[in-house]
Order: structure tokens, then C-alpha cells, then sequence
């Protein structure tokens, strides 16, 4: 530093700049973000304790009552209900991941198999889809799985789905919504890791006989393993959440715990129910995000994961 | 011979995929154009729908207010976001945890989380104050909140990759601060400020549930009115309101190939 052979009232009167300087560019965003985020979510999590008034709004006294009627309880007793909207959550977010992931793997290889120049046009193939807003291609599925058309025409002559029912509304067409929806998240980092990929390994496993599927397994996948990680979570946190999608192609029966929150805050209004749904949304997004890091960190050897 | 039918199968996998990626909206454009309002029989070549469209006012005003809307929340996003990541890079040696957490927050938080807390709070504070009213107003506030930690993040990566000895030689040569402001840093980053400027666009156009939770009954935007209208009873009007913006995103796509293309040369 230049302040070095100055006097030290000198140097802390640029330690005051500085930090004046700090407060200059920082706090105008780092107000904004807390103002209108963190009191938000803030005063949803106070709703959650607040009981349900008759219109829906929040009052006073704090109570439990909106938890107890997340897990089912209600004026007839126990409903399963919500415990099978959040069983449905999980299981969707499990099985598109999976999917995505199966899907992803041979895309984004083969990109990297693709000359040079030709990777970036292949990649923005896949990219623009999501460009598009997802109510429309939400909207889009729809037309493909509506009754009558090919598509369902083939599952009803199949036997796949009873007759004049079509391929939506149905938890399938959640799926491949959601399939749909966060393929590009899986394809863009497992392609920059196969890109990085060092295939001296791969050679060797191949020089040493190693069948197709144990040169992949462990030579192959623990160094796509970064990329697995990084997408998992761009895919299954925001897919648990998920709000358009089963509400567009899920009908009643492929309800996510997205739209049992979204609900209480547009139809049938109960604030407090829906804030308690929303807790539960955080504590699982963080659980995971939680459970990713320690994964990464035990496998990646603490780095190269991007979380 | 077996590394041939690999190849081959990676080539049909991927050629699969893009069907798949792309059979909806192929549909939807397909559609746009059928004289049947049906979306399962396509019965002759027509502009009707696009006609209705263009006479429909509720589809004028929402796209003038996805317009306002993307452009004002990213010229608000632009400046506050540039303003942090200077900070975060000026002051990289400090304990700025608090700071990281506080940008990374509304990118981690669930979009349905976010929208409905803005909206509650919003409409309670409204309650007490009288401000805030849901509207364009409120739809800009929640937009910026999820701009910002993109635009800092794209602005302290470019600081970062650049030379700091350049910060020194900038002193020396521009006395005063706004000079080196103007003359040295805004030149500078100018290729992050323009990708930030249309990340926060294209994050504003696209977002939709964010959007409708804090949105008032006058400012609906057109992923909005196309949700409505889709609740509503399908018609093919929304497949052509849906084509024009699926050609958009075309024309974005280009675009950027043919701008990445002349960046390389």
C-alpha cells in the first residue's frame, strides 16, 4: 500500500474512505435485496404462526394451527391430502431428475464428439427452447398430449390410457414437463465437463480390457462428476418447486406442494397455510443445497464443485 | 465396428432430443396458422388469428407492459448491480460473507417463495402505508430483487479477469474520480454491461410466476394474459401471440450466434 510511511491518522483516515466507499456501492443493492426480500420472507415465515382469518388474511394470536392443517388436519379429522401433494412433490423431483440426467448424459457427449467449430450452434440448440417463456411451452405440451391428437391416439390404441382421456392432465405429463423444462440445466455442465474430460484414462481402462461399463464408471463418470452435482441441483431444487407446470398439465390429481402454496394465496385464501407450505419448500431447498455441498465436497475433492 | 454403433447411437439420441425440445413449439407455430379453432385437426392455411390479435387491446397493453416493464427493471438492476460488483471487487480482501449471502438469496430462493412473499408483504404494507399498491410499481421492485445478484455477479467477473495494475495507470492518468468513472471503467466493462443489460431482460421477459404474484389487475404482462387466457379455454389466439414470441427467441438466437461468431474473429 502507498500509505505505508504516512502517519497513522493518515491511514485510518483512508481505512474511513475506503469503508465509505464500501458503504457507497454496496449498500444501495444490499439494502434493496434486504427490504424487499429478506423482510418478505421474514414476515411470510411470522405468517406462518399467525391463525387464518375469514378472509383469508393472517391475524393474531399466533398459533400452530397453520402447520397442523399442512399435515393434514382438518375440521373432519386426518386427510392424507397434503401429505400425498408432498409425496408427489418428491417422487417427481426424483424420477425427472433421474430422467434428466439419463437423457443428458449421451447429449451432452455428443456434442463434445462434434467438431470444434460446430459445439456452440449444438449447444444453443438445446439452450433456446428455455429461452422461450414456460407458460408457453408449458402451452405447448398441452397441444402434443391434448385428447385426440397423434400422440394420445397412439397411447390409446396401445392401451396406455383409456379411451377419449388423452395423455393430459396426468402426473406422465407433469413428468415430461418437468423432463422438458430442466434438460438444458443438465446438458450445459455435464458438457463442460466432458469437455475437460481426460481421455488418457478412458485409454487406459480400454488398454486394460475394461468392458464399455466399467471404463465408463471409473474412468468416465467420477470426472463428470462436478457437472452431475452442479446440475442436479439446478434441476431437482427448483423442480420440487415447481408452480407452472402441474398446474397446467397435472389437473387436480398431479397437485405439487408449489401449487397447494400457490392456492392459499390465490383461490382459496388461507395466508397462513400456504406461508407453512412455503417454510417447508425452504428447509427441503436448503436440505438439499446442504446435502449437495457435503456430497461435492466428499467425492470432488473439495473443489471444482461450483455451489 | 462396435465405436461405429456408439456413434451411431449418440447421433440418434441427439437427433431425438431435438425433436423432443422442439415439437412443442413447432406445434403451437403449426397451429397459429390452422382455420380450425381446434388444436388437435389442422384443417386449412390461415391469418385469422393473427388478424384478432393485432385488434386485441388487452394483448397491446400486455405487451407494452412486458416492454416497460423488462426495460425499467434492467436499467434499475444495471446500475444498483453495477455499483455492488464494483464494491465486492474493490473490497474482494474483506469478510464480505454476509454480502454473498444476501446476492446469492434470491437466486437460490424457489421462484414461488419469492413471488408470494413479495406479494404478502407488499399487500400489507399497502394495508398500513397506502404505498405499494400491486401494479407496474410493485411487478419493477420484485423484478430488480432478482436482477441484481446477475448483474453483479457478470460485473465482478469481468473486474476480476481484468489486469489491476490497469486501476494504478488509471489513477495517474485521470485525476478525478468521475473522469476515471467515465473515461476508464465504463469502456471497460462495457462488454459485461451489455450482457448483463440483456440477461436482465431476457430474465425479465421470461419470468412469469414471480410476475403474476405481485402483479396488480391492471398490469398484466403477456406471459399473464397468455396464463389467463390458457385457464380460460384454449383458443388458437394464444398459439399466435405464442408464435410471435417463439420467433423472437428465434431472433435473439441468431442474433447472439452471429455476434459470437464476429467476437471470434
Amino acid at each position: 500500500m502507498s500509505y505505508s510511511g504516512a502517519v497513522p491518522t493518515a491511514r485510518s483516515r483512508a481505512m474511513v474512505r475506503e469503508t465509505r466507499h464500501l458503504l457507497f456501492t454496496v449498500a444501495p443493492g444490499a439494502f434493496w435485496i434486504f427490504i424487499f426480500l429478506v423482510l418478505p420472507s421474514a414476515y411470510l415465515m411470522g405468517v406462518a404462526f399467525m391463525t387464518n382469518g375469514p378472509y383469508g388474511l393472517p391475524q393474531m394470536p399466533l398459533s400452530l394451527d397453520a402447520f397442523e392443517r399442512l399435515a393434514g388436519v382438518g375440521f373432519l379429522g386426518w386427510s392424507p391430502g397434503n401429505l400425498y401433494t408432498l409425496l408427489r412433490s418428491l417422487w417427481q423431483t426424483l424420477v425427472s431428475t433421474v430422467l434428466v440426467v439419463i437423457v443428458a448424459y449421451p447429449v451432452a457427449y455428443y456434442i463434445t464428439t462434434c467438431r470444434e467449430k460446430w459445439r456452440p450452434v449444438l449447444l444453443l440448440l438445446v439452450v433456446v427452447p428455455s429461452w422461450t417463456n414456460q407458460v408457453i411451452r408449458a402451452f405447448g405440451w398441452m397441444n402434443l398430449l391434448a385428447p385426440e391428437t397423434p400422440l394420445s391416439s397412439l397411447a390409446e390404441s396401445i392401451g396406455l390410457v383409456a379411451p377419449n382421456m388423452g395423455l393430459y392432465p396426468s402426473n406422465f405429463a407433469v413428468t415430461l414437463g418437468l423432463v422438458y423444462n430442466f434438460l438444458p440445466f443438465m446438458v450445459l455442465p455435464l458438457y463442460a465437463a466432458f469437455e475437460k474430460l481426460d481421455t488418457a484414462q478412458v485409454q487406459a481402462a480400454q488398454d486394460l480390457y475394461a468392458s464399455p461399463v466399467r471404463a465408463f464408471w471409473h474412468a468416465v463418470f467420477p470426472q463428470t462428476l462436478p457437472g452431475l452435482l452442479a446440475g442436479t441441483v439446478l434441476v431437482a431444487i427448483p423442480a420440487f418447486g415447481m408452480y407452472v407446470i402441474p398446474e397446467l398439465l397435472g389437473g387436480g390429481k398431479g397437485m405439487m406442494l408449489g401449487n397447494l402454496v400457490a392456492n392459499q394465496f390465490a383461490g382459496s385464501s388461507n395466508w397462513p397455510l400456504g406461508a407453512a407450505g412455503a417454510i417447508l419448500m425452504l428447509i427441503a431447498t436448503f436440505i438439499g443445497l446442504f446435502a449437495m455441498r457435503r456430497i461435492g465436497k466428499r467425492l470432488g475433492g473439495g473443489e471444482e464443485v461450483v455451489i | 465396428m462396435k465405436k461405429r454403433t456408439l456413434a451411431r447411437g449418440l447421433a440418434g439420441i441427439w437427433w431425438v432430443t431435438l425433436v423432443f425440445l422442439y415439437a412443442p413449439l413447432l406445434v403451437i407455430v403449426l397451429f397459429s396458422f390452422n382455420s380450425a379453432n381446434s388444436t388437435a385437426v389442422f384443417e386449412n392455411f390461415s391469418l385469422a388469428w393473427y388478424r384478432r390479435l393485432f385488434g386485441n387491446e388487452q394483448i397491446i397493453s400486455a405487451f407494452g407492459n412486458s416492454l416497460v416493464l423488462a426495460v425499467s427493471s434492467s436499467v434499475v438492476a444495471l446500475v444498483v448491480g453495477c455499483l455492488i460488483g464494483y464494491g465486492m471487487y474493490r473490497h474482494r480482501h474483506r469478510k464480505l460473507g454476509w454480502l454473498i449471502v444476501l446476492i446469492y438469496l434470491p437466486i437460490v430462493l424457489p421462484d414461488i417463495v419469492f413471488g408470494i412473499s413479495e406479494m404478502a408483504f407488499f399487500v400489507q404494507i399497502h394495508e398500513w402505508t397506502g404505498l405499494l399498491q400491486p401494479g407496474l410499481g410493485t411487478m419493477i421492485i420484485a423484478h430488480v430483487t432478482f436482477q441484481i445478484p446477475f448483474v453483479a455477479l457478470i460485473v465482478y467477473s469481468r473486474f476480476v479477469g481484468l489486469d489491476p495494475t490497469l486501476f494504478e495507470a488509471a489513477k495517474d492518468l485521470y485525476a478525478s474520480p468521475v473522469k476515471r468513472v467515465v473515461h476508464f471503467m465504463v469502456p471497460t466493462i462495457k462488454p459485461a454491461l451489455i450482457s448483463a443489460f440483456f440477461l436482465s431482460f431476457t430474465l425479465s421477459i421470461d419470468d412469469f410466476v414471480i410476475s403474476f404474484f405481485t402483479a396488480g389487475p391492471e398490469s398484466a404482462t403477456l406471459p399473464i394474459y397468455i396464463w389467463s387466457a390458457i385457464k380460460k379455454g384454449v383458443t388458437p389466439e394464444i398459439n399466435a401471440i405464442a408464435t410471435l414470441m417463439i420467433g423472437a427467441v428465434a431472433m435473439a438466437a441468431i442474433l447472439s450466434m452471429l455476434f459470437n461468431r464476429q467476437g471470434r474473429r
